[in-house]
C-alpha cells in the first residue's frame, strides 16, 4: 500500500460524479442532479398540499356519513369526480383525508424514532464501554423481534386509533434509527477533527451539540426520508388488518383492504389507494437515495 | 501461542503449505466464534420471550374470556382462568414456560388444546414453502440482473432494471398481492385468487397455488438484492485497485465483473439477505392472510385475536429464531470466505 495513492478529493459519489461528466460541464451536471432532488421534493409537497389543503380546497364532502343512495357511482359523475364507495363516500375525499393520517403518523413515528433512538445511538456510540453494550443488546432484542408481530400486539393491546398506532410503529423506528446513529459516530470518533476537539478541551455538551450532531444529521434525515416510506406502507398493513386507524375514519391500508372484498366487481377501490401509496413512498424513496448519493461523498 | 512462535505470522496472501492448515482448523477460531455468538443469542431470545409476555399481558382480556363470550358470568371466568392456570401471576407463568420451552416443550394451545408442536409442524410447511419459493427465485434472478446492469453503467439494462426497482422498492406487498390477484387471477384467470393446495394433491397444484402470494414477497426482494448487488458492483468496478490490476493485464471485463467484483460484492449480499430473512418471514403474516394460506403468520394472527398467548409465543419464538440463526449463519459465512474474519486480525 506504499504505492502512491491519489489525494482524496471532494466527490459527491461516482453515480453523480458520473452524470455531471456525462452532462459534460458542470453547470448543466448541477443542474440534472438537482432534477433528482427536486421532482421527488415537488412530489412530496403536492401530496402534502392535496391531502392537507385539498379536501378543503375543492370544497369535498365529508369523508364519512355519505348517503348509501348514492353507493358505487362511478368515476367523473356530478359532485364525485372519482365517484363514491359501497356507503356512499366520495373516494377522492376518502383518498385525501386517508392520506393525511398516514403521513401524520409517519412524521410522528419519524420525529419519535429521530429523538429517542438518534439520541440513544449516538451516545451509545460516543460514550462507548458497557453503556454502549447494554443499549446495544437492548437495540438488538427490539431488531431480532419481528417488527409486525410486535406493532401488531402494541396495537392489539392500546386498541387501534392514531396515537396507539404511533407508539406501535416507534417501537421499532427506535433502534433503527439508533443503530444508524451509532455507526455514524463510530466512523466520526475516527476522525482527526474529533481528537484535535477532545485534545482542546472541549466539553462533553459542546461536543455532542457542535461536533456530532452537525455530522450525524445528514446521515439520520436521509434515513428518515426512507423511514417515511416504510412507517406509510406498515401504518397501511396495520389499516389493512383492521389494528390501525379504527374503521368509519380513513386510510389508505384500510381503504385498500375493504375494497379487497369487491376486488373483481370495483377494481378502482383498491387500485386508488394503492396508487396513492404508491406514489408517496416513491417519492420519499427517490428523495432519500438522492440526498443519500449526495451526502455519501463525504 | 507455541503455534506462532514456531511459524512465523505471514501475510495472508503467501499462506504457507499444507502443513499449517490442521493447525489452523484445531486452533479453530470459527468454533470459537460459533460458541461466541450463540452464547449471544441466548440473551437475545430471553429478550424476545420477556418483551412478549409483556406485551401480551398488556393486551386486555384473556383466553378465558374469549372461550366463554360476553354472556359469562364472572364466576366461570375465574374458574376457567383457573383451569387454564391464568390466574397465577405472568412471571409465574413465563418460568412455568421457560422451564418447558427449554427442554424443547412449547406447550399446548390455550383455545384449541393441541400440542403446540404439532400445529407447528402443520404450519410450518406452509410459511417455509412461500419464504423459500420467494428467496430462492428472488436471488436466482437477481444475480445475472445485476451483473448484466453493472457491466455497462448507465446502459440501457441499468436504466430499465434501476426503474424496475424503484417501483419494486416502493410498493408495498399487500398492495402487490391484491395487483397481482386483479391481474393473473381476476382478469386472466390464470392461477387461484386465493386457497391452498398441499402437496400431497400433485406438485403443480401446489405450486399454482403457491405463484402469487410468492411473487407477492418476492418481486420486492428481487428489486433490493438487485439493486444492492448493482450499487455495490459498480462501486468495486471503479473504485478499487484490484480491478485496475485485473484490466491492466488484460482480463476481459466480463471476467473482471464475475471472477473478481462479483466475489467481493458477494460478502454484502450476504449479510443483506440474512439480515433480511427476519423481516421476510415477518411480511408473510399479511401475505398469508391475502390468499388465505393456513401458515405460521395466519396462526399467529388468530392467536392474538383469541388471546391464545402460548401460540403467540411460539411464532413469535420462531420468527426471532430465524433471524437469530439468519445472523449467526452469515457470520460463518464471513468467517468462512474471508481469511481476515477468520483468523481475527482486524
Amino acid at each position: 500500500m506504499a504505492v502512491v495513492e491519489p489525494a482524496p478529493s471532494f466527490s459527491l459519489g461516482p453515480e453523480i460524479d458520473q452524470a455531471e461528466a456525462k452532462a459534460g460541464g458542470r453547470g448543466r451536471g448541477r443542474w440534472r442532479n438537482n432534477l433528482g432532488t427536486w421532482i421527488p421534493a415537488g412530489l412530496i409537497l403536492f401530496v402534502l398540499v392535496a391531502c392537507f389543503l385539498g379536501p378543503t380546497l375543492l370544497s369535498l364532502p365529508s369523508p364519512v356519513g355519505g348517503n348509501i343512495l348514492e353507493s358505487n357511482q362511478p368515476a367523473l359523475s356530478p359532485g364525485h369526480i372519482l365517484g363514491t364507495d359501497p356507503n356512499g363516500n366520495d373516494i377522492l375525499s376518502r383518498l385525501l383525508n386517508g392520506g393525511r393520517s398516514s403521513l401524520w403518523i409517519a412524521v410522528a413515528v419519524n420525529l419519535i424514532g429521530l429523538a429517542i433512538g438518534g439520541t440513544l445511538g449516538a451516545l451509545s456510540g460516543y460514550v462507548g464501554g458497557i453503556a454502549d453494550t447494554i443499549i446495544m443488546r437492548l437495540l438488538d432484542v427490539l431488531i431480532a423481534f419481528p417488527s409486525l408481530v410486535l406493532t401488531l400486539a402494541v396495537a392489539q393491546a392500546l386498541g387501534p386509533s392514531m396515537t396507539n398506532t404511533i407508539f406501535a410503529l416507534a417501537f421499532f423506528s427506535i433502534p433503527a434509527f439508533a443503530r444508524v446513529a451509532r455507526s455514524a459516530v463510530l466512523r466520526l470518533r475516527e476522525m482527526p477533527f474529533m481528537a484535535a476537539a477532545q485534545l482542546s478541551g472541549t466539553t462533553a455538551r459542546r461536543m455532542l451539540f457542535k461536533h456530532l450532531a452537525p455530522n450525524i444529521a445528514p446521515q439520520l434525515i436521509t434515513f428518515g426520508m426512507l423511514g417515511m416510506g416504510i412507517v406509510i406502507i406498515i401504518e397501511g398493513a396495520l389499516s389493512f388488518l383492521g389494528l390501525g386507524i379504527p374503521d368509519p375514519a380513513p386510510s389508505w391500508g384500510n381503504m385498500v383492504a375493504t375494497g379487497q372484498l369487491s376486488l373483481s366487481a370495483t377494481p378502482m377501490l383498491v387500485v386508488w389507494p394503492s396508487v396513492a401509496l404508491l406514489v408517496t413512498v416513491l417519492a420519499f424513496n427517490l428523495l432519500g437515495e438522492n440526498l443519500r448519493a449526495r451526502w455519501s461523498g463525504r | 501461542m507455541t503455534a506462532t512462535a514456531t511459524t512465523p505470522r505471514v501475510p495472508a496472501d503467501s499462506r504457507g503449505p499444507r502443513a499449517s492448515r490442521v493447525g489452523r482448523v484445531t486452533g479453530s477460531p470459527v468454533l470459537r466464534l460459533v460458541v461466541k455468538r450463540l452464547l449471544m443469542a441466548i440473551p437475545i431470545m430471553l429478550g424476545v420471550t420477556v418483551l412478549t409476555f409483556w406485551v401480551l399481558s398488556l393486551i386486555p382480556g384473556n383466553a378465558a374470556q374469549q372461550l366463554l363470550g360476553p354472556e359469562a358470568t364472572p364466576e366461570d371466568i375465574a374458574l376457567l382462568e383457573q383451569q387454564l392456570g391464568l390466574d397465577k401471576p405472568g412471571v409465574v407463568r413465563y418460568l412455568e414456560w421457560l422451564q418447558g420451552a427449554v427442554t424443547g416443550d412449547l406447550g399446548q394451545s390455550i383455545v384449541s388444546r393441541q400440542p403446540v408442536s404439532e400445529i407447528l409442524s402443520q404450519r410450518l410447511p406452509v410459511t417455509g414453502e412461500i419464504v423459500l419459493l420467494a428467496f430462492v427465485v428472488s436471488l436466482v434472478l437477481a444475480i445475472p440482473v445485476a451483473l448484466l446492469a453493472a457491466h455497462k453503467p448507465d446502459g440501457v439494462m441499468d436504466r430499465i432494471s434501476m426503474v424496475v426497482s424503484t417501483l419494486g422498492l416502493s410498493v408495498a406487498n399487500y398492495v402487490l398481492a391484491l395487483l397481482l390477484v386483479l391481474v393473473f387471477a381476476v382478469t386472466l384467470g390464470w392461477l387461484p385468487a386465493i386457497g391452498f393446495v398441499p402437496l400431497e394433491d400433485g406438485l403443480w397444484p401446489n405450486l399454482r397455488s403457491m405463484i402469487l402470494p410468492s411473487a407477492a414477497i418476492g418481486l420486492p426482494l428481487f428489486c433490493f438484492y438487485t439493486r444492492f448487488l448493482r450499487g455495490d458492483l459498480v462501486d468495486q468496478m471503479q473504485q478499487e485497485e484490484y480491478v485496475t490490476t485485473a484490466r491492466a493485464k488484460g482480463v476481459g471485463s466480463w471476467s473482471v465483473l464475475i471472477k473478481h467484483a462479483f466475489r467481493n460484492s458477494s460478502f454484502g449480499l450476504i449479510t443483506i439477505v440474512g439480515l433480511n430473512l427476519g423481516a421476510l418471514i415477518g411480511g408473510t403474516v399479511i401475505i398469508e392472510q391475502i390468499f388465505a394460506l393456513p401458515g405460521i403468520g395466519q396462526m399467529l394472527l388468530q392467536a392474538i385475536n383469541t388471546r391464545d398467548f402460548v401460540v403467540v409465543q411460539a411464532a413469535v419464538v420462531i420468527f426471532a429464531l430465524v433471524a437469530v440463526l439468519a445472523n449467526l449463519i452469515v457470520d460463518l459465512l464471513y468467517a468462512v470466505l474471508d481469511p481476515r474474519i477468520r483468523y481475527g486480525s482486524s
